[in-house]
């Protein structure tokens, strides 16, 4: 990684709780920015939340802070360490406040060279910009958990912090195009963004086809989800676009070897639907004779893109994942190697990416960023 | 934030969805964006395209005649950034990898936007984002326990993934270029931004966390975290209510005791709407599971100007960009595919007329003028039925009366 340091680092000030404007501020650590986070003395909630699955207490917390450092600061050093940074995120709504030092007026208020992006829930303005909510919550008003699921059941959830992700995904691409338009022309840009709306950028497709159309997609049948990825001898394989892509089938009849696939009644959507149990019968059982990783493998002999449906202890053994270092060894604060999602993309030249862990504790680095960026101040 | 992207100029060799909806979002900013596509492989357009080549130029190339990517290169060397997503071996074989290009234009941003990345033993194999969302461990979380694997509800969600982070890597690369003078090669791979985005989960299993497996719609962590039926066909709400929660959701509720079955039956008989409105009012996360026409109709997302007018004949809202309002956003429609050709290659590329117009007799760059923007149903009239009777669809009247309302 070929970083430059002639230049002058560009600094964020990461006043948020959580994971949403938190994991905006770690992508600007691995674009090689100066990334400083500010705790409660108490530390962020995020730090003792367990996984989903149990256990996996702060594994949160380090992934959305990656390369950042963590001080501990009272409202005037926020204030002056604002002044000192070229951008300031945070989520600053109300429920953004509860847990951070964050009040609702800083927004508005605080004064960093370029930019203050907010990443909340639903945004700051609206009229249910002060709603309560969760990252389910968010799924739910995006448009997305409707479509989630299967035809005969209820919209499903997705994964952990889906919402917030795409939120600070979001956010982070803000914040680089707003210090773009301050520095410019020197005025201090203020982004609010709203996971809700980062996440309602997934369903224009189906909002696009009602405005038009008066089309009101659902979620799609079983069948069509299942053949999409199928029971191979050891797991799931993911095996093709489903039954109502048009495509064409004869493909998938020689690496199956069922000649019966390649009838004309297979070849497209709506003869495999009218067809449907005969099709399901012909196509699914094969799959028992091979491994998924076997159906990997031949399939992209015969030119045909198979996927795997892997399990995240599956990424830790993958060969892909080992060759491109896609998972980080990373010492942790105790001292433990920990493998986690690294900077999501490579880059020959470029900034380089973020050099250290997330802070082991509130107030690690208080000292040493208090003197460096006020300062210069 | 109006437009900090004015004056920057990106080669786009796109399909599918991953990058054209990053480059999208650089013209919402201000870019110029020329899309290059095959005019004489131009399928008529889809009608979600109307979102995905909004604001660009749209460039004739069919890079299988010979020349074509001579005129790549000539047009390559003059922009700021250049994009594809096709398998690192397509642009080997034509000779616009990063390294010949860099060679005529030695500042560029280059991305290389691939299925698993331009190195490493899966480095050259395709892959789609329905397919990334499975390999890059999505789909094991979704659904319920006893059911087969789930997927994200939309075919473009690992793709759309993908492009924000493109967005977010191309924006840094530009301020290294301005600041350094420096190429950067980006190489994003749409199996990479999917680990990443289930990071934390990833990051909680190193911790020593349990396996990510499906677990439907509940989360331990929660007193109550769950989409209930409501009033009417397929019409739910999402509940997420912690252990502090209790006493306002008993409350708001009438519940005598807070367990599902007693949400589950105070919920049932009543809309979604009010069930909502009701428990933020008493301070808990509830939303209706909003389905494609709510979407549209959302007051919330009107109030904070989110949609965008578009339409040739008749404005339609469309979507704004990820980070919501703040910029003017100017939707222009689609514009055809190849009608940007001769612009494109005489104002970027500096070609003469008569080395456009051999490129034009021999086919290598053209216009499909009758491929235009024209909007038709997503589907096959046969499979629109088809899905219809399997209720996979509604049918929904008076559609456009009831978002001219709310947006009036």
């Amino acid at each position: 990684m070929t970083g430059t340091t002639a230049r002058t680092t560009n600094r964020a000030l990461d006043l948020s709780t959580g994971v949403g404007a938190a994991y905006a501020a770690r992508m600007l650590a691995e674009v090689g920015w100066d990334v400083v986070k500010v705790e409660p003395p108490s530390g962020d909630p995020l730090r003792d939340e367990e996984s989903r699955w149990g256990s996996g207490r702060g594994g949160a917390f380090a992934f959305a802070n990656y390369g950042k450092r963590g001080i501990v600061a009272d409202e005037s050093q926020i204030l002056e360490l604002a002044r000192a940074a070229h951008v300031v995120l945070g989520d600053f709504s109300p429920s953004g406040c509860h847990d951070s030092q964050i009040s609702a007026g800083m927004f508005a208020a605080l004064e960093p060279r370029r930019a203050v992006v907010s990443v909340s829930a639903f945004g700051l303005t609206g009229p249910r910009a002060n709603w309560a909510s969760s990252d389910m919550i968010v799924q739910a008003a995006s448009g997305l958990m409707f479509l989630t699921g299967e035809a005969d059941q209820p919209p499903m959830q997705l994964p952990p912090y889906a919402a917030a992700v795409t939120g600070g995904l979001a956010g982070a691409a803000a914040a680089l195009a707003a210090s773009r338009s301050a520095a410019v022309d020197g005025r201090v840009r203020r982004v609010d963004v709203s996971m809700m709306e980062a996440m309602a950028t997934h369903t224009y497709g189906q909002t696009t086809n009602y405005v038009y159309n008066g089309e009101v997609a659902r979620r799609e049948q079983s069948v069509k989800q299942a053949l999409r990825m199928v029971p191979a001898s050891d797991r799931f394989v993911y095996c093709a676009p489903g039954a109502v892509a048009n495509v064409d089938m004869r493909g998938v009849a020689v690496l199956l070897d069922e000649p019966r696939l390649t009838e004309d009644r297979f070849q497209t959507a709506e003869g495999r639907m009218q067809n449907y149990q005969e099709y399901l019968d012909l196509f699914v059982p094969p799959f028992q004779r091979k491994t998924a990783q076997e159906w990997f493998e031949e399939a992209e002999r015969l030119h045909l893109t198979f996927s795997l449906v892997q399990t995240v202890d599956d990424l830790f053994a993958c060969p892909q994942v080992a060759a491109r270092e896609s998972l980080r060894q990373v010492t942790a604060p105790d001292g433990r190697v920990v493998a986690m999602p690294g900077r999501p993309f490579r880059m020959e030249g470029g900034p380089p990416e973020a050099l250290r862990p997330w802070p082991a504790h509130p107030g690690e680095h208080t000292e040493e960023v208090l003197k460096e960026w006020l300062v210069s101040v | 934030m109006d437009r900090p992207l004015e004056g920057i100029r990106v080669l786009s060799m796109e399909q599918a969805v991953a990058l054209p909806f990053a480059t999208r979002h650089l013209a919402d900013l201000g870019a110029e964006v020329i899309r290059v596509e095959s005019h004489a492989r131009a399928r008529p357009p889809t009608l979600t395209e109307t979102d995905l080549v909004r604001n660009k130029l749209r460039w004739g190339l069919d890079l299988g005649v010979e020349g074509a990517a001579d005129l790549f290169r000539r047009v390559a060397a003059n922009v700021d950034i250049v994009a594809h997503n096709f398998t690192p071996r397509v642009m080997r074989k034509f000779g616009i990898d990063f390294e010949p290009i860099r060679a005529i234009n030695p500042d560029v941003i280059y991305l290389s936007l691939t299925g698993f990345g331009t190195t490493g033993p899966w480095g050259e194999r395709p892959l789609f984002g329905p397919g990334a969302e499975a390999v890059s461990g999505h789909n094991v979380m979704i659904g319920e326990p006893d059911a087969w694997p789930g997927r994200p509800g939309t075919i473009v969600y690992a793709d759309n993934n993908t492009g924000l982070n493109a967005l977010v890597a191309i924006l840094a690369a530009l301020d290294h270029r301005d600041a350094t003078g420096e190429a950067v090669h980006i190489d994003l791979s749409l199996y990479e931004a999917g680990i990443a985005h289930i990071g934390a989960a990833v990051t909680e299993r190193a911790f020593g966390g349990g396996l990510p497996e499906r677990m439907g719609n509940g989360d331990p962590r929660y007193l109550v975290h769950d989409v209930f039926d409501a009033q009417g066909t397929d019409r739910h709400v999402a509940i997420a209510a912690r252990e502090d929660d209790s006493a306002a959701l008993a409350r708001a509720l009438e519940l005598t005791e807070v367990t599902r079955d007693a949400v589950a039956a105070a919920v049932a008989g009543r809309t979604a709407e009010d069930v909502a409105e009701t428990l933020q009012h008493a301070g808990v996360a509830a939303y209706i599971v909003s389905d494609p026409s709510d979407q549209s109709l959302d007051p919330h997302l009107w109030a904070r100007g989110f949609f965008g007018l578009l339409g040739d004949e008749e404005a339609h809202p469309h979507h704004g960009p990820a980070f919501g309002g703040g910029i003017d956003l100017e939707l222009s429609p689609a514009r055809a595919v190849g009608q940007d050709s001769r612009y494109v290659m005489s104002s970027i590329g500096g070609l003469t007329d008569e080395e456009i117009a051999a490129a034009e007799e021999v086919g290598s760059t053209g216009a499909a003028p009758n491929r235009g923007p024209a909007v038709r149903p997503p589907t096959t009239p046969e499979q629109y039925a088809i899905r219809l009777e399997r209720g996979e669809l509604s049918r929904v009247d008076e559609v456009h009366d009831r978002w001219r309302e709310v947006s009036s």
